[in-house]
């Protein structure tokens, strides 16, 4: 059996040991077919799966630490079996699993919804933070010059909070009843340049921040209204960033 | 190494004693003379950065900056875990411009890998994480496919580089008869390369219970004058099976191996006591304290001379015969 085959379906095997057509796209002989097929009964080929899968469950839960700390146990179980189901856990580096595993989370949970606010907080203060890495100050000067264009920052995200966001994020850390979903919405906005990587967004940061959906003219923002503070404080905490 | 086609092409120091590098232990355990030198693995002070066309491994300046300080003084080797050296379709070219980056920065006396294999190749043509290491087939491809890359590593970084001998739970994977089996494997590796052994004897332990076969004619089968450093490390009972889990204390068949062992290792330049970050806190400095002290008396008792006369078979069979 040739390596690359014999790595396909063992991968393919461990991966999805009940999965019927996890042998068929590899070329292997009736003997080869028989002894992968041989294997899936072996306690210790179903020991390595448990290990597997283990160890991809393990990663997730780190992953994606808060957001699975607020959610029931059963949700928390169902949601981490399912993602390690298919095929979700191996990164072995958590930036990449934690991206993928919270958006999986999100698209699980009712919106609007606590729980799902929390989520996304999570995930904007990874991006956040990732991006402060390497954040630097821009030259604010720059903003007067006509060919000067800006856009939504790269590492930034707004999350809205259905109520105060202490008292939510403080009934759900301790298991407390949290606070009905209020049509009042805080919102907190994430960026890499901000010391504790968010902000409480104003209405006029919110405003400009929607605005910037698709780039802008930095001098024509202050033509709309847009305060010239604003933008700098904008730019300072990396929520928006010029083009180029 | 008898029969060898390449001989290890530079030497090794002895350097004695050795403690993985973890953030969360006191710095003081680092400087309180019981190591004589550290091992680090470079991808845990490392993020992934995607760029248009790949996923390079980027060192973060201050996990660096406080391995370094924690570590001062003391010599350092590289035990890496993201190469996927065994890979059939490729391996991971990020990790080895990594250690470039790495070694310019702080560079190591000799560094190794894990034999076996933790990427594959996906249905849509891309590299993929199996979520576990596994296994190579002892066959002459999986042999000669290692060796070139162990060879291309070692003219890479001009120090030696060694390859562990891993736990494994599945059984007998096909093999070539010129093979044989795991160690079969690890000893054409070795003379096709130059490469040097890292002999875990956690992993030879573990294989021989869950596999039901004697450690001691197992290491007795060994190329042991290319083995250049030894690991051990704890585990636990789960299911049946003993999990190389590095979750403790060094069980004492391990430590009666390492008896054993050692005296039979002309080119070994340390031991090393394992253990997985997240096991730190509940194992506790006082207890990696023994064990090290416990590791060093039987270093320091080699060193002069002395096996100790260490009993085979008893020990082993003692221990088989207590699994639950």
């Amino acid at each position: 059996m040739a390596l690359l085959d014999f790595q396909t379906s063992l991968v393919r095997l461990v991966r999805a040991p009940n999965g019927s057509d996890s042998l068929q796209p590899v070329s292997l002989t009736a003997d080869e077919r028989g002894y992968l097929s041989d294997l899936t009964e072996d306690p210790a080929f179903r020991f390595t799966v448990k290990v597997q899968r283990s160890w991809c469950a393990g990663r997730a839960a780190k992953a994606a630490y808060l957001t699975l700390s607020i959610l029931p146990g059963e949700v928390r179980d169902q949601l981490l079996e399912e993602w390690v189901s298919c095929g979700g856990g191996t990164h072995s580096f958590v930036g990449r699993e934690s991206t993928a595993f919270l958006e999986f989370i999100a698209s699980h949970l009712v919106e609007p919804s606590h729980e799902l606010t929390i989520c996304r907080m999570e995930l904007a203060a990874l991006r956040s933070s990732e991006g402060s890495l390497r954040f630097k100050r821009p030259n604010l000067s720059r903003i007067d010059r006509r060919d000067c264009f800006v856009r939504r920052g790269h590492y930034a995200e707004v999350v809205h909070f259905y109520g105060e966001p202490e008292r939510v994020l403080n009934a759900l850390t301790k298991r407390e009843e949290c606070p009905a979903i209020s049509s009042e919405i805080t919102t907190l906005i994430f960026g890499p340049g901000f010391d504790r990587l968010y902000t409480r967004a104003t209405s006029n940061e919110l405003a400009l921040y929607d605005r910037l959906a698709s780039p802008a003219a930095a001098i024509a923002l202050s033509g709309e209204g847009f305060a010239r503070e604003t933008v700098q404080k904008l730019l300072n905490g990396g929520v928006i960033e010029y083009v180029g | 190494m008898s029969g060898g086609e390449a001989r290890p092409s530079t030497s090794v120091p002895r350097l004695g004693i050795g403690l993985p590098y973890f953030a969360s232990l006191p710095v003081e355990l680092y400087q309180s003379g019981l190591i004589d030198f550290v091992e680090i693995t470079p991808e845990t002070i490392c993020r992934q950065r995607p760029t248009e066309t790949a996923i390079e491994l980027e060192i973060v300046p201050q996990q660096m900056e406080k391995a370094r300080s924690t570590c001062a003084g003391l010599p350092m080797v590289v035990h890496g875990v993201e190469l996927s050296i065994g890979s059939a379709h490729g391996w991971n070219t990020a990790y080895l411009e990594m250690l470039d980056a790495f070694r310019e920065t702080w560079p190591f006396v000799w560094h190794s890998e894990h034999l076996g294999f933790q990427t594959f190749l996906g249905a849509d043509g891309s590299t993929q994480e199996v979520g576990v290491p596994l296994p190579l087939p002892p066959t002459m491809e999986a042999a000669d496919l290692v060796a070139r890359r162990s060879a291309m590593i070692l003219q890479r970084y001009g120090v030696p580089f060694l390859l562990e001998n891993p736990a494994y739970y599945l059984p007998d994977p096909p093999s070539d008869p010129e093979i044989g089996d795991d160690i079969g494997l690890m000893r054409r590796i070795l003379q096709r390369s130059g490469s040097l052994q890292l002999l875990d004897l956690h992993n030879v332990y573990c294989n021989a219970i869950n596999h039901r076969f004697d450690p001691f004619e197992a290491v007795d089968r060994m190329p042991l004058d290319a083995v250049a450093e030894i690991h051990i490390a704890g585990g636990s009972w789960e299911n049946g099976f003993w999990m190389d889990a590095h979750d403790g204390r060094v069980p004492e068949p391990v430590w009666d191996l390492l008896e054993y062992t050692l005296p039979q290792c002309p080119c070994v330049g340390g031991i090393v006591f394992e253990m997985l970050d997240e096991h730190v806190p509940k194992l506790g400095v006082d207890a990696i304290q023994q064990e090290l002290t416990h590791a060093r008396k039987i270093w320091t008792r080699r060193r002069q001379g002395d096996s100790n006369g260490v009993t085979r078979l008893s020990d082993f069979a003692r221990t088989v015969s207590t699994c639950p």
